[in-house]
C-alpha cells in the first residue's frame, strides 16, 4: 500500500486537494449528510447531553486507575482461555500478529475495519510474512484494492465514486459491473464470502475492551466483525491500551452515544461482544483468541498534555464539521488518523515534530469540540501543540521569529507605542485599503492564503485622549477586515466553545 | 518482548502522577443484577404490550418485518410464507432445545428443507466442515431471541450449544423468534442483563459471544448509497409469538 507522500509538504498536499473538484464534491456531500444525521438522532434523544457528560466522566475515571483495569482485563482474558500480549512499538505489535500467524499456520488474514491495525502498518507486514490479509469492511477493501488509504474514519471510501470504482472491480477481480452501489456491494459480498470461509485468521481491533469480563466490543453496520470473529480458527484483536472501560454498565453509556455520534444510527447493525475463544459446546468460535494491548505514545500521555484525546471513540463526527477536513478530506493529513483528533493522535504517536504543519491546520472555531461525544477540547490542545512545537524549535524560523518580536513590543509599553509609527511606514508599500495582501521575503508564506489587517492611521491607544472627549470628531480608522462567512465553509462552525466542563489540571 | 509487569508498572507511574487531580467516577453498576432483572420482568408482565408497539416501530425503523403468530405452532406457516414469496426452500435452525420446540417436520410438510443444528459441539473437523457447507448454503436461518430491546428495535443472541453464531449471519434471511419473556424496554436495561450473564463462572453451554443485531446488515461505503446484506443478511424477520413459548 502506498502512503501518501510526506516529503510532500503539507500545504502542497492541502493544496491539490483544493484542486480536486471531484473530492471537494464528494466530501461536501458526505460530512454534509454526517451532520445532519447525527444532528437528528440526538434531536430525538433528549438524554443525550447528560449521556455524553457521563460518557466523558467514565474515560476520566477509567484512566485515572488504568493500571488497575488493565490489569482486570488481563486476568479475565487470560480466566477465559485467551492469551494477551503486551506492545510499546508497532514493531513489537507487528512481531506479535506475525508470530502467532506463523505458528498457526497461517496463509489468509480476514480483517474487520481497524484503526489500530492501519496505525501499526499490520497489512504490509502480513504481506512480507507470506499471509495475504484481505480487508473486509466494504470500503476498506475497495481502498486495498486501489492500494491507497482510508479517507475517513468510518466512511474510507467516500473519495471514490461509483464508476472509480466499478473500474477498479474489472481491473482488480476480472469482473465487468455496472457503475452501480447496489450491484457493486453484491459483487464484493461474493468475493469476500469466500474469504471468509477459507481464512485461517480473523483480526479485528477493537471499540471497547469491557475489564470485569474480559469482553472486546465490535461495533459494525456490515457484519464483518461478526464473520471475522467466528469463521477463521484464531481470532487476533489489536487494540490501543485506553480502549478499557470498567464494566457492562460503562459500555451501555458509550453505545447509547457511539453510533449516533458517527451515522445517526441509534445503534449500529452489530454490536458483538466477544468472550475469550469458542466455548465447549459450541460449534464455531475459534480455537485460540489472542488480545494485543498497544501502547505505541499512549502511555506516556495519560499524564501528557494530549491526555484527553485517549477518551476518542473514533467516531468521526469531527471530521465532518471541520471547516479544515471538509476542504481538504483525509488524505493530506498525511497520517493514518485524519482531522482535528488526527492531528492530536499523530502528535501522540508520532511525537510533536511530525505535526508542526497540522498544528495549524485548523481555524480553532471549536466545531469539533461541540460535536464530540466525549466532549474533547480538541482546540485547547491543538493550542498547546502549537506552543510546543514553538517552544521546542520545531517550527519555522520565520514563525519563531514572528512570535519573538510580538513578545518583545508587546512586554515593553514605549515599544509599542514605537511600533506604530515604525510599522506605518514599513507597510507603506504593501497595504491597500487597510490590508496588507503580501508581504515579502520568507514572511510571505504566511499571506499567501490571507491577508493581514494594515496598522490603522490612528490607533485605539493614539485615539484614546480624544475618545474621552466625546464632542471632538472621532477618528475615521477601523482596520480589521470583514468577517468570514463561516457557514460556508462548516454549517456547524462559528458556534461559541462550550464551557470546559472538567478542570484540566494538567495544563 | 515488553512483558505484563513492565507494561503496568509503566502504566502505573503515569496514574500516579495524576492521583487525585481528576474527580470522576464510573457509571454505578447494580449490586445486585439478578434482582434487578427480576424486578425488569415482573414490570413488563404488565407493560409489555406498550413495549412490543415501540419494538416494532423502532424494528421496522431498521428496516426488519415484524410478524406476529398466536403460538409457536402457527410459526412454520409464517416461516413458510417468507420461503414462498423468496422462491427458497433451504433452511438451518437452532436446536430444537434452544427453539422451544421442534418445528423441524411441520416445516418440512409446508415444502421447506429444514436442517437443525446438533444440540452441542461434533465430534471431528470433517463433521464441522461439513455443517458449515452447510449452512453457508441455506437461504433462511431461524433462530430464537435472548432480548428484544424496544428502543433500539435489537434482537440479542447468545451463542452456545444448540445455537451456533452463524445460523443468524451467514443465510441471507435471519428469522427470529420470540414472545413477551424477551422483550425489554430500552439499552439500559439490556446492561443489567449483560452484568448478570458475565458474573461469576461461566454456565454450561453458554458460548462467548452475544450478538445485538438491530436490522440488516447494511453499508453506504460506496457514495453514501444505503445497500442492504453486503455480508450478514439482507432481511431480518421477527415473529412475536404471543403464547409465551416455554410457558
Ligand atoms: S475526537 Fe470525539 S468526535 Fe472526534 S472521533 Fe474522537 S470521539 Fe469522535
Amino acid at each position: 500500500m502506498s502512503d501518501t507522500d510526506l516529503s510532500v509538504p503539507f500545504r502542497q498536499r492541502a493544496g491539490s486537494a483544493l484542486g480536486d473538484k471531484h473530492l471537494q464534491e464528494a466530501l461536501t456531500i458526505a460530512t454534509t449528510k454526517f451532520i445532519g444525521l447525527r444532528r437528528e438522532a440526538f434531536g430525538e434523544f433528549p438524554e443525550g447531553e447528560r449521556l455524553r457528560d457521563m460518557a466523558r466522566e467514565i474515560k476520566e475515571a477509567t484512566l485515572q486507575h488504568l493500571d488497575r483495569y488493565v490489569d482486570q482485563l488481563i486476568d479475565s482474558v487470560e480466566r477465559l482461555g485467551g492469551h494477551v500480549h503486551y506492545a510499546t512499538t508497532p514493531e513489537e505489535a507487528r512481531r506479535v500478529v506475525l508470530d502467532i500467524a506463523a505458528r498457526t499456520g497461517a496463509r489468509l488474514a480476514v480483517k474487520s475495519k481497524s484503526m489500530a491495525s492501519e496505525e501499526i502498518h499490520l497489512n504490509e507486514a502480513l504481506e512480507a510474512a507470506g499471509v495475504i490479509p484481505i480487508e473486509t469492511d466494504l470500503g476498506e477493501y475497495i481502498i486495498q484494492l486501489a492500494h491507497e488509504r482510508p479517507s475517513h474514519i468510518i466512511a474510507p471510501a467516500i473519495h471514490k465514486t461509483k464508476g472509480q470504482v466499478a473500474d477498479l472491480f474489472a481491473k482488480e477481480l476480472g469482473r465487468q459491473v455496472a457503475a452501480d452501489p447496489e450491484e457493486l456491494t453484491r459483487i464484493a459480498r461474493v468475493e469476500l464470502r469466500q474469504k471468509f470461509l477459507d481464512a485461517d485468521l480473523g483480526i479485528t481491533g477493537a471499540n471497547f475492551a469491557v475489564a470485569d469480563s474480559g469482553t472486546v466490543v465490535l461495533v459494525t453496520n456490515e457484519g464483518n466483525g461478526r464473520m471475522v470473529t467466528s469463521l477463521p480458527r484464531v481470532h487476533v484483536a489489536v487494540m490501543g491500551v485506553e480502549k478499557v472501560v470498567p464494566s457492562m454498565t460503562d459500555l451501555m453509556v458509550f453505545l447509547q452515544i457511539l453510533a449516533k455520534s458517527a451515522t445517526g444510527q441509534k445503534l449500529s447493525v452489530y454490536t458483538t461482544l466477544v468472550r475469550g475463544p469458542r466455548r465447549a459446546g459450541e460449534l464455531e468460535g475459534p480455537d485460540e483468541f489472542h488480545l494485543v494491548l498497544l501502547d505505541n505514545g499512549r502511555i506516556r500521555q495519560i499524564a501528557g498534555p494530549l491526555r484527553e484525546a485517549l477518551y476518542c471513540l473514533r467516531c468521526g463526527a469531527c471530521l465532518n464539521v471541520c471547516p479544515v477536513y471538509r476542504q481538504i478530506g483525509g488524505h493530506a493529513y498525511g497520517y493514518t488518523y485524519p482531522g482535528p483528533i488526527g492531528i492530536l493522535l499523530t502528535a501522540m504517536l508520532e511525537g510533536p515534530g511530525s505535526v508542526k504543519d497540522l498544528a495549524h491546520a485548523s481555524s480553532l472555531c471549536g466545531a469539533c469540540a461541540d460535536a464530540c461525544p466525549v466532549r474533547i477540547d480538541i482546540p485547547r490542545m491543538l493550542v498547546e501543540l502549537r506552543r510546543e512545537v514553538d517552544e521546542a524549535r520545531i517550527a519555522s524560523w520565520t514563525e519563531r521569529l514572528a512570535y519573538r518580536l510580538m513578545e518583545t513590543i508587546l512586554a515593553s509599553p514605549t515599544l509599542y507605542r514605537w511600533s506604530k509609527p515604525l510599522a506605518r511606514l514599513l507597510q507603506r508599500p504593501f497595504a491597500r485599503d487597510g490590508r496588507i495582501r503580501s508581504v515579502p521575503l520568507a514572511f510571505g508564506e504566511w499571506t499567501r492564503t490571507r491577508d493581514l489587517p494594515a496598522v490603522a492611521r490612528q490607533t485605539f491607544q493614539e485615539r484614546w485622549p480624544e475618545l474621552q472627549n466625546p464632542t471632538a470628531t472621532p477618528g475615521s480608522s477601523t482596520a480589521t477586515g470583514e468577517p468570514c462567512d463561516r457557514s460556508r465553509l462548516a454549517p456547524e462552525s462559528g458556534h461559541p466553545r462550550p464551557k470546559p466542563d472538567s478542570r484540566h489540571p494538567l495544563q | 518482548m515488553t512483558t505484563r509487569a513492565e507494561f503496568l508498572s509503566r502504566i502505573r507511574t503515569e496514574v500516579g502522577k495524576t492521583s487525585g487531580l481528576f474527580p470522576a467516577g464510573t457509571a454505578q453498576r447494580p449490586s445486585d443484577p439478578r434482582a434487578v432483572t427480576e424486578t425488569i420482568k415482573r414490570e413488563l408482565a404488565e407493560r409489555w404490550p406498550h413495549a412490543l408497539e415501540r419494538f416494532q416501530l423502532e424494528f421496522e425503523r431498521v428496516a426488519g418485518v415484524f410478524h406476529r403468530a398466536a403460538s409457536l405452532v402457527a410459526v412454520p406457516q409464517v416461516v413458510a410464507g417468507i420461503a414462498r414469496e423468496r422462491a427458497v426452500r433451504r433452511l438451518v435452525a437452532w436446536h430444537a432445545r434452544e427453539l422451544g420446540g421442534d418445528l423441524l417436520d411441520s416445516l418440512a410438510a409446508r415444502g421447506l428443507e429444514p436442517f437443525a443444528m446438533p444440540p452441542g459441539d461434533l465430534d471431528s473437523a470433517a463433521e464441522r466442515a461439513e455443517l458449515r457447507r452447510r449452512v453457508a448454503d441455506a437461504e433462511l436461518g431461524l433462530t430464537g431471541v435472548d432480548l428484544a430491546i424496544a428502543e433500539t428495535g435489537t434482537l440479542v443472541l447468545r451463542s452456545g450449544a444448540g445455537r451456533p453464531r452463524s445460523t443468524s449471519l451467514l443465510p441471507a434471511c435471519h428469522i427470529a423468534v420470540f414472545d413477551r419473556t424477551a422483550l425489554i424496554e430500552s439499552l439500559g436495561q439490556a446492561g443489567v442483563f449483560l452484568e448478570l450473564w458475565n458474573r461469576g463462572a461461566h454456565e454450561d453451554g453458554v458460548g462467548a459471544v452475544t450478538s445485538f443485531i438491530t436490522g440488516p446488515s447494511r453499508t453506504a461505503d460506496i457514495e453514501l448509497t444505503l445497500t442492504r446484506g453486503v455480508h450478514g443478511p439482507k432481511e431480518v424477520h421477527a415473529i412475536f409469538v404471543d403464547q409465551v413459548i416455554r410457558g
